[in-house]
Formats: structure tokens, C-alpha cells, sequence
């Protein structure tokens, strides 16, 4: 299998030089009169994106490393195309972005059950609620990190005229969010084993790619086929390695005082965040409450956490230690970092090197007709028909910021 | 005919409730039971609604973790009967529910899907109680208490995530941005320095933080009564202060500003002079929750985001990067890597001292490390009438508290105001263990070196 996976790591050139595809581009008939090396080359890319499918091993903390040209997931792709894809049905939509179940189009032999998630984003969208910034740090981290056995994989990203894509792995378990709010709460055992993975995913961002996610919340978090968790949307997700970052992102339960104060954060906003999320895997609801969104920011300056009587002692003391203002008391940012997370009590019974190579059964494993099932996933309006144009103007002006995309 | 099964469940639980809380004002206590109810019948209805399609499939048949771990009977505190009853009544409501027929049998599984997950963490003692569904429970486990410790009424939706404008230090030289100032009276000063003293988002704020950011108020007259300042369901930008004048705040439980003459919706209070309005928009760009009007000719101090978090944001970025820049000169902990500096930098902790302050005392035992970031002060040691050194912008004292409990070998008096950055052993160790060790790290003579003293701190000399 060494032999198969090192095969897939150089599957094809993907990195033939962008010169020679934006020229393509630019020719009104762009692909009536193309060279059959580049309808070669996008079957090869089909070809190794299915089996890729087929392994899904997960990567060693140090193969994630690799640069992402190197790495069988994560690069840039200059041949792929939104019609190199059937769109299935949408599984999840955002303010700028929809995610679409898609299949592989004119795939090999066996390849037609192959799925994935079609993260599309429309550019004039991005420009217009300023997410420029947020969108390449989407990308970059995502192809950084792919290979991850709790992050989204993002297989590859492609772009054309007026659309940004992103190929992720298809999570058919859907978000954790759902069935917590249907359980109300998780039992002690069951949040234990999420919150273990999320852990293991702070520590890898935080501490090998210097990376704070900032915005951890249930709805971020998915269930794949195994019962594993897949975290996912990393529009805020930056690379902030010893630097401070400044500007305000999250969802207002999960945000960390010093990010409302506006002092400057790095990745304890994931630690503060993490502490919530606990919170509400094993309350229902997050501690910190209001109608008023204001009302909430200031309980959370202030930073009180009241605990339900029956609590276990353990899970207090995490989340006390999670959820602390100060920055230099919190837990995951003190000594020890994320180590002195995974040595916390609560956490007594995990073994974590098996979690890491998914040998521990999930506690809910969803049951599924194959794996194109989209039934856990809600029914969403579709996209509404007029778009505004993505204009010359606005090309000449933005088309730089997503060259590399 | 007979009454609908649904209403002699209703009767039959507010009974057992009657029974339990022999309450002295049955009508108000009717009227409690049956609008906690509806409250939540229609929350859960919303959430069935949300979660499964019309089609009946949904995760239902997924196994279901959802036991209770808080499904020992219930102490007093935390677990308000209210709560509780809520609880309850929703896992009765479910067999009732669109998703009804999947439901149940998935409820039964919960006993399994827990024990699977116990198995997984080996003999988890915990919370073993946790085939216990909450089902199983009389209804009138509730406890006593009827205390609104927590809110029932939470939002079940999904949330959205919310962000502000990209912001980027001013980190090259040529970018020099200055906030806008707009002058005021002393008195305006005054007035608006305390119109916004109970706003959390200003109380944290220094002095000259606080300066800035009044400074950048701009004045905004309204001639006339009737003016819509902001509507709701419109995208905000600004926070506002009234200086004269009247405000009335409308809502429209659309969320928006409608057209009509019931557009604005019913109103729900007035704001005068010292009040404010708007706070939201200093975060992010939300959804104004009101329509706010003016009911007389006013005037009004405006404060735009961008301007106030640039305002916050600059003088954090600056403060950080002069710490980190004393911090490099602090030969003891030369061997700081730039992450744990900036560690140090972040926790560091601004004090201010006024002229004739003994910041440290020569003979005690030291805790803290201070750097001095602005003002002067003066080292003194027994015995010696004058000041043996002088500290300055940048000097730092006191950082063998860091290394060891040894007393004080000076004395630091500040001889003007003084601001310094301080940092406790305690602090250091718990973000970087032992400051021995960092010493330690790259060159073991150095550490020798150091706990000679020498050259390192001249309040060591004497001991």
C-alpha cells in the first residue's frame, strides 16, 4: 500500500504553470478546440481524486506537513472545472457560500459512487461582505491541513470566471449540532469522545501549524460514516503563529472576552471556545445567555460560569480552567499547551494515540444507504436564479487576490 | 363527545402540577403553566420543524446518545422545576410530534448507544445513571426552587457566525493613521465620558484609549421631531449618544421597519440625554433591533466601528510590540523564543503609579518583575541618602523575583507618575514553567551567570 499511496501523491502535474492556463481561459472558445493533453490531464485528476475516496487513510501529523503540491490532497487545480461535477442536492448554504453534494461526471468504471461536498463561492459575493481576506485563508489552511483525521479534507480547489470552489470529503453523518439539539444534551462518555477529537484538532492547528479556527460551535463540527467528527468551515480559520490578530469573528455565544475587548487574540480564542462547547455538549446550551447579543458579550467579560448542581466535579474544573478571562491563566495556553488539556482528569480514559487512528468506535454511528445518503443533512431553498454579475471592472480590480486559489 | 387527548393531557399535567405546588394564586399560577407550555411546545415544533424534512427521514435512525446525565433527581439550584418540567414535557411532546413515528423507537436505543459509549471509555463511573432516560421520571421530579438561574427560553436555531471588517495594525511606517477628533466642551467631555462609563465596551478601556475614542465622537445635530436616526433591519455602523433632546425606540416583531402607519411597530421606550443607543454596531454589522426617532429637535454624538475598533486595536498593537521590545532587553530571559515573548507580552499587567510611589521595598520578598513604560523613578538602598540609579522608559527592575524568593536588594520610588508592566512569578511559571529552565536552554553558564547577578539586576548586588 506504501507503493499505492506514493503513486497518489504525485498523481499527476498539477502544477503546470497558471501562464498557460489563464491564456486557455482567455481565448473566447475556451475548450472546443483544446489539446487533448488537458482533457487527458483532467481525467487523471477525476481518476485520482476517486481513489483517493477509496483509501482516506488518514496522514501522519508530518505527511500533513508536506507542501500541499506534494500531498495527494490540498493543491490548486488548474484543469478542474464546476462541470467535471454533477450537482446532487445542496447540503448547507452561508451568506456568500453554498455546499453542494456532487458526484464525479464521466467517471472511470467504479468511480460513479464516488462523492464529494462542493463548497461554492461566488466571487462578487466574497467582494461585497468583505471576506476577501477570510476566503484565501480558507483555502490556505485547508490545503495545509488536509489529510487531518478530524478536519474536512479538501481535496482541491479550483476557480473559474466568477466562482471559487473548493473539493471537501462528503461528512454524511451531518453536524453534531443536530443531534445534540434532538438529544438535548450528550452523556458524560459521549461529549468525552468529541471533545477528545476536537482536542486532538486544536492541538494539531495550534501547535504544528500555528493556526486559530475561531469559531468552534456544534454546527461547525460533522459526523462522518465511522461516527468520527469532521471539523469544517474554516472561513475564519488564520494563520496567526506568534502574532496577535484584530478583527472580530466568531458566533457571539463561543466568543472569547479579549476578542470582544478587541486587545488582540490568538488560538486561546479556541480554548475559551472549546470550554463552551463542552458546556453545551453536557448542559444543552452554552453558559453565557441573552435575547440581546450585547447582554451576552457582557457576561462574558465578566466571565462567570454557573454550573448545573449535577455536573461532575472533573467536567467543572475543565471547563473553569477553559472558559477564564485571563489569558495567561486559561487552559490550552498556560504551560503545556494542549498537552496539559489531554492531561486533565475528565479526559482520564481516553487513549489518545487510538483516537488519533480512529481504533475507537464513535458513540453514534449514523446508519446510511450508501454513501450518497444525504438524510441527515436539512432541506435548503435553492439558489435564487439572479446573481449579480461578477463585472470586467471588478475582475480588473479583485481577479489578483484569488490567483492562487 | 369526547375532550381531545391532547387538552386531557394538558389538564392532567397542570393537576399534578396544582397538586405539588398548592400555589395561593391558582389563576396566575394557571396562566404561568399554560404559557410555559405553549413556550415550549412551540420551540420544540420549531426544532421538529428545522431538523427533519416533511418526508419524515431525518437522523432518526441514527442510534441516539441522549441520555440525561443530569437524570439523578435533581438537587436544588441549577435544576429549576421549571427547567425541568420543560425537559420532561418535550420528551413527552416528541411522541406527539411530526417526527413521532421514527422517534420512539430510536428513544428506546438510548440505552444501548450509551452503553456502547461506556464500553469505549472502559468502567466509567461517572454519570451511570445513564440509561436512565429522562422519560423514565415521574413528572414531578422537579425540584422546589423556582429560581430563573438559567434561561429556558434559549434559541434552539442554528447560529450564525458574525464578523467585523479585516483590521490590520498599522504596521508599516508610512500608514499613519490618526483617529478623527472632533473638538468638545470640557463639560461635553464630562458628560459623555460618563454616558458611556456603564457600557462594558468602554469601561475596559485606559485613559488614553478613552480619549481617543471621545475625541472621535462627532456631533450630529436632528433639527426637527420625527426623524428616523437608525431603522431597524437596517445594517448599522454606528453607536450614538444622545447629548439633548428625545429619542422614542420602536420594534417591529417582523425584525424590520415596515411601510405603513404601523410600520415602526410598538414603542417600547424613550431615551434622553446621557442615554445611548446603537452599542451593537461597534462590534459588527448586525441587523439594527429598533427604529429609533427623534421626538424633538436633538442632537446626538456618533462613533462608527471602524473608527473605534482601529482606535482599540492601534494602541493594543503598539503596547504589544514596545513590551515585547523591553522584553528583548531583559537579559535574563534572553533565550525567550518570539512565541513565549509574545506570551509574556500578552500577560503582562499595566499599573500606574503616582510621584513618591515605593513600587518595591528594599527587604521584601519580591513576586513580580516590572518593565517602566513611561515616567521615572529612583533606586534607592539603605543607608545610601541618594538614589544609587535612575530608571527610565524601558528600564526594567525587580526580575529576580522571577528566579527566587530572595528579599528586595532596593528600593524603586517613582519621582514622577509612572506606568509600568508587571509580571508575577506565578504568571511566568504558568505560562512558561521555571524561569531556570529558560535559562537554562541555551548556554548553562549563563544561568550560572545570573544567579551571580552580576550585571543583571544591580537591586542583586547587595545581598
Amino acid at each position: 500500500m506504501a507503493a499505492a499511496v506514493h503513486k497518489l501523491l504525485h498523481p499527476i502535474e498539477h502544477h503546470r504553470s497558471k501562464e498557460e492556463n489563464s491564456q486557455n481561459n482567455q481565448s473566447s472558445s475556451a475548450h472546443d478546440r483544446q489539446d487533448s493533453a488537458m482533457d487527458r490531464a483532467r481525467d487523471e485528476e477525476k481518476r485520482s481524486l476517486a481513489q483517493w475516496q477509496d483509501l482516506k487513510t488518514p496522514l501522519e501529523p508530518g505527511q500533513i506537513d508536506e507542501h500541499p503540491d506534494r500531498k495527494m490532497v490540498g493543491h490548486s487545480s488548474d484543469v478542474l472545472r464546476q462541470d467535471d461535477f454533477e450537482l446532487i442536492k445542496t447540503l448547507g448554504t452561508g451568506t456568500f457560500a453554498r455546499v453542494w453534494l456532487v458526484r464525479v461526471k464521466n467517471a472511470r468504471n467504479g468511480d460513479e459512487s464516488k462523492v464529494f461536498a462542493l463548497k461554492i463561492l461566488r466571487k462578487v459575493d466574497v467582494i461585497r461582505l468583505k471576506q476577501v481576506e477570510h476566503v484565501r485563508n480558507e483555502r490556505n489552511v485547508l490545503a495545509a491541513v488536509a489529510g487531518h483525521p478530524f478536519i474536512t479534507t479538501m481535496v482541491a480547489s479550483f476557480q473559474d470566471h466568477d466562482s471559487l470552489y473548493m473539493l471537501l470529503d462528503y461528512c454524511p453523518g451531518g453536524e453534531v449540532f443536530s443531534y445534540l439539539r434532538r438529544a438535548r444534551r450528550f452523556n458524560e462518555p459521549t461529549s468525552q469522545f468529541y471533545a477528545a477529537e476536537i482536542v486532538l484538532i486544536l492541538e494539531f492547528l495550534h501547535e504544528r501549524e500555528g493556526v486559530a479556527y475561531r469559531d468552534l460551535k456544534p454546527e461547525n463540527i460533522l459526523i462522518d460514516s465511522e461516527g468520527h467528527l469532521k471539523l469544517v468551515d474554516f472561513g475564519f480559520a488564520k494563520k496567526v503563529e506568534n502574532r496577535e490578530t484584530y478583527t472580530l469573528c466568531g458566533t457571539p455565544e463561543y466568543l472569547a472576552p479579549e476578542v470582544i475587548r478587541n486587545t488582540g487574540h490568538g488560538t486561546a480564542v479556541d480554548w475559551w471556545a472549546f470550554g463552551i462547547l463542552v458546556y453545551e455538549f453536557l448542559v444543552g446550551q452554552p453558559p453565557f445567555w441573552d435575547q440581546n447579543p450585547m447582554k451576552i458579550y457582557e457576561q462574558i467579560v465578566e466571565g462567570r460560569v454557573r454550573f448545573p448542581s449535577a455536573m461532575s466535579p472533573e467536567a467543572r474544573d475543565l471547563i473553569s480552567g477553559l472558559c477564564t478571562v485571563d489569558t495567561s491563566k486559561r487552559l490550552g495556553n498556560i504551560k503545556g499547551g494542549a498537552g496539559a488539556v489531554k492531561a486533565h482528569p475528565w479526559f482520564r480514559n481516553i487513549d489518545w494515540d487510538a483516537l488519533y487512528h480512529r481504533k475507537v468506535n464513535g458513540p453514534i454511528v449514523p446508519h446510511l444507504r450508501g454513501p450518497a445518503d444525504t438524510r441527515n443533512f436539512d432541506e435548503y431553498e435553492p439558489e435564487s436564479a439572479n446573481r449579480e454579475p461578477y463585472t470586467q471592472e471588478m475582475r480588473d480590480k479583485w481577479d489578483d487576490f484569488f490567483h492562487d486559489f | 363527545m369526547s375532550l381531545p387527548p391532547d387538552y386531557s393531557n394538558e389538564i392532567s399535567a397542570l393537576n399534578r402540577e396544582i397538586l405539588k405546588h398548592q400555589p395561593a394564586d391558582v389563576l396566575q399560577f394557571c396562566a404561568n403553566f399554560f404559557l410555559r407550555r405553549l413556550e415550549s411546545q412551540r420551540a420544540e415544533f420549531l426544532l421538529s420543524q428545522q431538523h427533519s424534512s416533511p418526508k419524515g427521514r431525518g437522523m432518526a435512525e441514527s442510534t441516539f446518545p441522549g441520555s440525561n446525565p443530569f437524570g439523578t433527581p435533581p438537587s436544588a439550584g441549577f435544576a429549576s422545576s421549571h427547567m425541568h418540567r420543560l425537559e420532561e414535557e418535550e420528551e413527552n411532546d416528541t411522541i406527539a410530534s411530526p417526527t413521532a413515528a421514527s422517534f420512539a423507537p430510536s428513544a428506546m436505543d438510548k440505552a444501548q448507544a450509551s452503553a456502547a459509549g461506556e464500553d469505549t471509555f472502559g468502567n466509567f463511573a461517572g454519570f451511570g445513571a445513564s440509561s436512565k432516560s429522562a422519560r423514565s421520571q415521574p413528572p414531578s421530579a422537579g425540584g422546589a426552587s423556582d429560581a430563573p438561574s438559567f434561561p429556558s427560553n434559549y434559541n434552539l436555531n442554528r447560529r450564525t457566525s458574525v464578523s467585523a471588517e479585516s483590521l490590520n495594525p498599522a504596521s508599516s511606517a508610512n500608514d499613519n493613521w490618526t483617529p478623527p477628533y472632533h473638538h468638545k466642551t470640557d463639560e461635553q467631555q464630562a458628560r459623555l465620558r460618563s454616558a458611556v462609563s456603564g457600557n462594558f465596551l468602554f469601561s475596559h478601556l485606559d485613559d488614553e484609549q478613552s480619549a481617543l475614542v471621545l475625541g472621535a465622537l462627532q456631533e450630529k445635530p436632528i433639527p426637527t421631531k420625527g426623524i428616523k436616526v437608525i431603522q431597524q433591519g437596517d445594517v448599522g455602523d454606528y453607536f450614538y449618544v444622545v447629548e439633548k433632546g428625545a429619542f422614542d425606540i420602536y420594534v417591529n416583531k417582523s425584525g424590520k421597519l415596515e411601510a405603513g402607519p404601523d410600520g415602526l411597530g410598538s414603542k417600547v421606550g424613550t431615551v434622553g440625554p446621557g442615554g445611548s443607543f446603537g452599542e451593537l454596531a461597534l462590534m459588527y454589522n448586525a441587523p439594527r433591533a429598533a427604529t429609533v426617532v427623534s421626538a424633538e429637535q436633538s442632537t446626538l454624538w456618533a462613533l462608527d466601528r471602524v473608527t473605534f475598533r482601529r482606535i482599540l486595536m492601534d494602541s493594543a498593537f503598539q503596547r504589544r510590540r514596545m513590551y515585547e521590545g523591553f522584553l528583548e532587553e531583559v537579559q535574563l530571559l534572553a533565550s525567550l523564543t518570539p512565541y513565549e515573548r509574545s506570551k509574556i507580552a500578552d500577560a503582562l499587567e499595566t499599573k500606574k503609579y503616582p510621584a513618591g510611589t515605593t513600587i518595591i521595598k528594599e527587604g521584601d520578598v519580591g513576586e513580580s518583575f516590572y518593565i517602566l513604560e513611561s515616567g521615572e523613578a529612583e533606586v534607592y538602598k539603605r543607608g545610601i541618602e541618594k538614589p544609587v540609579n535612575r530608571y527610565k522608559k524601558g528600564d526594567y527592575f525587580g526580575e529576580l523575583a522571577l528566579l527566587n524568593d530572595a528579599p528586595r536588594a532596593a528600593s524603586v520610588v517613582s519621582t514622577t507618575e509612572v506606568k509600568v508592566a508587571t509580571l508575577g512569578k506565578n504568571g511566568f511559571q504558568r505560562l512558561l514553567g521555571p524561569v531556570e529552565g529558560i535559562m537554562r536552554r541555551n548556554d548553562p553558564s549563563k544561568a550560572a551567570e545570573a544567579h551571580d547577578a552580576d550585571g543583571v539586576d544591580p537591586l542583586a548586588k547587595a545581598t
